[in-house]
């Protein structure tokens, strides 16, 4: 017998597909436009994940086409592009919103009888998650399979459906990709029509097909980008600054809800960017993807950093699971000023951010300035939401840290936070050059003597420029990453 | 699972309703404190109080599932308030510019109050 795992769900008796939904349910696999696709790294990854969570030789993710089943990826099963639509494993479990699991194929009607079942594979445990638009069609599953019955916890059946959710996520991101590419190549063409008149019809259907080459290489190079950003990207190299970042993720699979970046605007000037999307794992990676394109996007456009913060706030209520995809950050632009920088910060909800100073009297103790513009919203929650800049000049000898609230948020040996008044006190007080390396360093540091270091992701952003002495070289950077070893008991819950 | 967060209706004064919270409000509870205050919502409780009095732990989870409620109670023509905040999710608030407007109160004495000035 399947195994229900929803207490709504009638016993799934249906072998054939309603017509009229599967109308409408390969109208919706051909706007995604993906059977037949080369393999991809992004869905190889979320079936590796799951033969790798659940303990199963062989882990799929599948798209159903009107007479076969796709293999988007496969972890396994080597040489397989596609199999027939054969009752009893994916063809029935892309009938049903919920997942389906068979703990033992020998012993289910339906399944007994598929060839994945009969054949020399010989599956005896099958379970399954579809994958579901927000139209609620199922393009295909998510399934695990083993040689051997097995069952599984109501928790897995959760998991198995959050890995469906990322492939759908990472369609629907594919998706707006290729109609973003669609309307800049029609502008192109509405720009250029003129000229083109004298073409000859068969000309032009040749320019059509290479046309059509011409997106698919875009959408594959911007697939690509998408799978590139869930970690955050080298720095680049300012001139007349030192640069240092630190990332840590508490996910074992080495994303994480944080995020940073610092790239070049037009005139001289530079932008840079940190922050938090509130949750944890994949399903915050995805959003940390939206979210830095939105940010770059936005600061092409206008880089006035409340512009930009605004604009962010703006694409995350207008996202498809908008109401739940929440972030905080700040947003700088940075002009370089005489011999410094004058950086323009806006924040959204974010914790304060340090800019660090020699003492007064050149002793030891340096000052460690909060910089909190007053009145910067969460981001994503509210139509309404108001941000605030403040502009602070960035001396020689100077340096100013961003960081995530994990940083802070890290307990000490008595099991306190560090908080805001433990970080101001540690910057003031430690002995290190300013410079963003040594910052960066000193603070990691501080990391790795607490008794559980960081749990949470944390990033650090540090920014310096350096004293007349140093300055002969030109900018650095410097970059720090941890993936943590979580244990294998928290694996689940940071998916 | 759910079972270490629970959510019971109070009482009601007039329009207004108040409901414990009782327990953790993690990553793993937040979506059971949405789901139960939107359906509160749903049944006509528009006018909500939250009492977080008996809450012993609230992260930014148990911000997105406030935020949630809020924009739910927004579109029934309601209100979300909240009385007894813990501190980290009280700073949390203030950080994110939320406390303007999510009020806060540190009683459900005073909620009840506020809410009483208001209709008056």
């Amino acid at each position: 017998m399947h195994q229900h795992v929803s207490a709504t769900d009638e016993p799934d008796k249906r072998v054939v597909p309603l017509p009229a939904v599967e109308a409408r349910r390969m109208d919706a696999v051909r706007r995604y436009d993906v059977l037949d696709t080369p393999p991809d790294g992004a869905f190889d990854r979320v079936a590796t994940m799951a033969a790798r969570l659940f303990d199963v030789p062989v882990a799929t993710v599948t798209i159903v086409d009107a007479d076969r089943i796709w293999f988007m990826a496969a972890h396994g099963l080597d040489g397989v592009a596609e199999i027939g639509r054969d009752p009893g494993l994916c063809a029935s479990a892309v009938l049903r919103d919920d997942a389906l699991v068979i703990p033992d194929t020998f012993a289910d009607p339906v399944a007994c009888a598929n060839p994945l079942v009969t054949g020399p594979l010989g599956v005896r445990f099958y379970a399954a998650a579809p994958i579901i638009d927000a139209e609620g069609h199922r393009l295909g599953t998510v399934n695990i399979l083993d040689t051997k019955p097995r069952s599984i916890t109501l928790e897995d059946t959760q998991t198995l459906a959050d890995l469906a959710a990322i492939v759908m996520d990472e369609l629907e991101l594919r998706l707006s990709a290729l109609h973003a590419v669609r309307r800049e190549r029609e502008r192109r063409k509405a720009e250029s029509r003129h000229a083109e008149v004298q073409h000859r019809r068969a000309e032009a259907e040749r320019a059509a097909r290479e046309q059509a080459e011409r997106d698919k290489a875009a959408i594959a190079a911007f697939a690509s980008t998408l799978q590139r950003t869930l970690l955050p990207p080298a720095l680049p190299t300012v001139p007349g600054l030192e640069l240092a970042c630190h990332y840590h993720t508490a996910s074992i699979y080495n994303v994480g809800g944080d995020f940073y970046d610092v790239f070049p605007l037009e005139g001289g000037r530079w932008a840079l960017f940190l922050g938090d999307v509130c949750g944890k794992g994949a399903e915050a990676a995805a959003v940390t993807s939206l979210t830095r394109y939105t940010l770059r996007a936005a600061a092409q456009l206008n880089p006035d950093p409340v512009s930009v913060l605004s604009a962010l706030n703006t694409a995350l209520l207008f996202d498809v699971s908008a109401g739940s995809r929440y972030c905080t950050a700040v947003f700088g632009v940075l002009t370089p000023e005489g011999t410094g920088f004058a950086l323009t910060l806006a924040t959204g909800g974010h914790p304060p951010s340090y800019h660090l100073r020699p003492g007064e009297d050149g002793g030891s103790r340096v000052r460690a300035d909060e910089v909190r513009p007053e009145g910067g919203m969460l981001i994503g929650a509210l139509a309404e939401a108001n941000f605030a800049a403040t502009t602070v000049r960035l001396q020689p000898g100077e340096a100013l840290l961003l960081y995530t609230d994990g940083l802070t948020e890290a307990r000490t040996q008595d099991g306190a936070m560090i908080g805001d008044e433990g970080l101001g006190g540690f910057l003031a007080a430690r002995p290190g050059p300013l410079t963003a390396t040594a910052l960066v360093q000193d603070v990691v540091a501080l990391l790795d003597s607490l008794p559980e270091g960081a749990r949470d992701d944390v990033a650090l952003l540090a920014l310096s420029v350096p004293t007349p002495q140093r300055a002969a070289a030109p900018g650095t950077v410097t970059a720090t990453t941890h993936a943590a070893a979580a244990p294998a008991a928290d694996t689940r819950q940071e998916l | 699972m759910t079972e270490d967060l629970h959510l019971a209706v109070e009482h009601t004064h007039g329009s207004l309703t108040v409901t414990t919270v009782t327990g953790e409000i993690s990553f793993r509870t937040a979506p059971h404190l949405r789901a139960r205050g939107l359906e509160l919502i749903g049944q006509g409780h528009h006018q909500l109080v939250l009492d977080l009095s008996d809450v012993g732990f609230c992260d930014s989870a148990g911000l997105s599932a406030l935020i949630g409620i809020w924009h739910a109670a927004q579109g029934a023509g309601g209100t979300l308030a909240l009385a007894a905040v813990p501190d980290r999710l009280m700073r949390v608030l203030t950080l994110t510019g939320l406390h303007t407007v999510l009020p806060a109160y540190a009683t459900v004495a005073d909620a009840l109050a506020a809410h009483q000035r208001d209709t008056a």
